[in-house]
């Protein structure tokens, strides 16, 4: 089959002495920056960019890879530890792990969520090797119309799954679509939203809007509110190796999690939290231990973190395959590309077949290099989290302005970068997501693109959109992926306003 | 209005600032959209569509936003940050040292260098979120800006600025 020769070739290009090197630090780096509280993965992908930046493409990539999947299991080392969740995808590993690790397991906890990331990321790694050239095929038969509706989809999705409201969610996507709108128009060479500073030209950068509304924001919104009485960090104890039992509850929630979080990654809309949960509420249905939930469970920790990191590897499929970023560390991800002058995509994987196969393979290679660090280095990422908070947020001020003022040079930049440090700031004191603005930022551009060209071809009918029928049919989609919560929601309160008789209560 | 106990009643005024201000950045971006220069050749979709279509969703949003803060739907503090407490009232004391240590960022970057800028920043934002340990703070902020500084120059071919200290690193 073509996927094996495409990927052994990108196994040549990883497996070099060098590239073998850029993955390692990758990977630690990634695992380092992502267990520190308050930085979830695409703000750790976000500030390791400029290490980067001198680097030849293929050698970033595979760093990348490496920080890329470091940083989604730092982040779950995190919610074990403490009990608060960096990101809402970590939500339920934060419950079940935490008590795990309260009740002395937290050893297991670790053990599970690292393996289990392993199973899942290695199982969804090959999905991608295998999915990717199918989305390729498909991706090379859409037209701008089609390229348009999956945009579009992609914002609804995102926009729809994250937040507390609705209106907050699209109030997000706006500020990132305005934002992405500031800059010149490629088509017709005019300045908008620039106000006569020549540095607004090139545009916004997603990279600073991620390290403004994410790094900045979080450091205002945590001194605005310390807490007092900082988590505790709960030692960890005992073997880092699971006993039979535990391995016995683990291996099939791994499984199902992948199972359920590859695909749903993999779609052309976005979230990782919905793969999690509905792991969990599976595990939790499934399990034989069913009052065990709550107060430290195995299996409420194996399933979500296999589902998390099975969707981690799915997100690629549309990102490489479509050039479609459907969470906030895959758009800074395509940012990465971008500032390469590369376009994910489908024609990408025919111009430079050795620079994705090269990416995918080190994804194998990373995981492995995972799994091998992370049980014995344990002990040493829990002293991560021991860092005084002050020089903790102090240091991402640093990092957050290095990153900012090293990529450009340019003081307007760091103007821009504390603004919308403010901007995340308030965003953050009425509930609102970040992670719609920063996609919005990144895709805002891309689905005007498609939409105007898909309008010249079009001859400016704008009914072109939902005659062609596959733009048709994804415009559907989209609109229900923001009907049906508020539906649901509706039918829902419906229901329990009419009594309900109680539940049995059970033995 | 009730509240879940536990939560600080916030006033509705901070809602409905939301949503004025949301409004009103979206009407901003309507009237700078129409001082976009058009060109005749992109007269059908010329640049001002897309711009014209995000002001408006905007000005929706904020409607739809003041309905909410109307009907009393407040929100409560984002609960995802690990070390924030959203129920706690907002710490104005440590926000504005904060802003200022980034002024202070700003204003030494391209004057003094980064190894002072960001020396400084790092000493100034620990104190403000209350840090007590002067002396190991200084000496940390210092060694991390100079580590920084000659990795970013030296090995990874940034150009950050020296500053005064140019010729001694």
């Amino acid at each position: 089959m073509q996927a094996f020769a495409d990927l052994a070739r990108g196994f040549e290009v990883a497996l070099t002495p060098e590239n073998l090197g850029w993955a390692l630090i990758g990977v630690l780096l990634g695992t380092a920056v992502g267990v520190l509280p308050g930085i979830g993965p695409a703000l750790t992908v976000a500030l390791l960019l400029p290490v980067t930046y001198k680097l030849a493409p293929i050698s970033a990539f595979i760093m990348f890879a490496g920080i890329y999947y470091g940083g989604m299991y730092g982040g779950s080392t995190t919610s074990i530890l403490l009990n608060t969740p960096g990101e809402s995808a970590s939500i339920v590993t934060a419950i079940e792990g935490n008590q795990m690790a309260r009740r002395g397991r937290g050893a297991a906890a670790l053990a599970t969520a690292a393996i289990g990331s392993f199973v899942a990321g290695t199982v969804g790694t090959i999905g991608l090797t295998f999915l990717a050239p199918f989305m390729v095929q498909i991706g090379l038969k859409f037209g701008p119309a089609e390229y348009f509706a999956l945009v579009v989809l992609a914002f609804t999705t995102i926009t729809a799954l994250l937040g507390s409201s609705l209106a907050r969610g699209l109030l997000s996507l706006f500020l990132g679509l305005a934002l992405g709108l500031v800059g010149i128009d490629t088509l017709s060479g005019q300045s908008r939203f620039t106000f006569g500073i020549p540095q607004l030209l090139d545009g916004i950068d997603v990279v600073t809007v991620a390290v403004g509304l994410f790094a900045v924001g979080e450091t205002f919104w945590v001194a605005s509110r310390m807490r007092h009485d900082p988590d505790q960090i709960i030692p960890v104890k005992g073997t880092v190796w699971m006993t039979r039992q535990e391995w016995a509850r683990s291996w099939k929630p791994w499984l199902r999690g992948t199972a359920i979080g590859f695909p749903i990654g993999s779609l052309p809309a976005g979230g990782a939290e919905i793969p999690t949960f509905l792991s969990y509420a599976l595990e939790k249905r499934l399990s034989k231990h069913p009052e065990e939930f709550g107060k430290g469970a195995i299996e409420g920790v194996a399933g979500p973190e296999a589902a998390n990191n099975a969707s981690a590897a799915g997100v690629l499929a549309p990102l490489l395959t479509l050039g479609l970023p459907t969470s906030a560390t895959a758009a800074i991800l395509l940012a990465a590309f971008q500032r390469y002058g590369l376009n994910p995509g489908p024609t990408l994987f025919q111009q430079d077949p050795e620079l994705v196969w090269g990416l995918i393979a080190s994804l194998y290679i990373g995981n492995v290099m995972l799994l091998v660090l992370n049980l014995p280095l344990a002990g040493v990422w829990v002293r991560l989290l021991a860092i005084p908070r002050p020089l903790l947020y102090a240091a991402i001020l640093v990092f957050a302005g290095l990153g900012t003022y090293g990529m450009s040079g340019s003081a307007v930049d760091l103007v821009v970068l504390y603004a919308l440090g403010a901007l995340g700031f308030a965003m953050r004191r009425f509930d609102i997501p970040v992670a719609p603005a920063v996609v919005g930022v990144i895709l805002g551009p891309v689905a005007e693109d498609h939409f105007r060209r898909a309008l010249q071809i079009a001859q400016g009918n704008y009914a072109t959109f939902v005659t062609r029928p596959i733009s048709a049919a994804i415009l559907v989609l989209a609109a229900l992926a923001l009907i049906a919560p508020v539906a649901i929601r509706w039918w829902q309160s419906r229901r329990t306003l009419t009594p309900v008789p109680p539940s049995p209560v059970e033995p | 209005m009730t509240q879940s106990p536990g939560h600080p009643v916030i006033p509705r005024l901070g809602e409905t600032l939301l949503a004025l201000a949301t409004v009103v950045f979206g009407v901003l971006v309507i009237w700078q959209t129409t001082l976009i220069r058009l060109t005749p050749a992109y007269s059908k979709v010329g640049p001002r569509v897309i711009p014209y279509i995000v002001g408006a969703g905007l000005v929706l949003v904020g409607l739809w936003l003041a309905v909410e803060a109307l009907t009393g739907r407040a929100a409560v503090g984002s609960s995802d940050s690990e070390d924030a407490d959203p129920t706690l009232p907002t710490d104005w004391r440590t926000v504005g040292l904060l802003a200022l240590a980034l002024l202070a960022y700003l204003v030494l970057i391209e004057r003094a260098g980064f190894i002072i800028a960001s020396a400084v920043l790092f000493v100034w934002a620990a104190i403000a979120m209350g840090s007590r340990r002067y002396v190991r703070d200084i000496a940390i902020g210092v060694i991390m800006a100079t580590v920084l500084f000659l990795i970013f120059n030296r090995g990874l071919g940034l150009d950050l600025p020296a500053g005064v200290l140019a010729g001694i690193v």
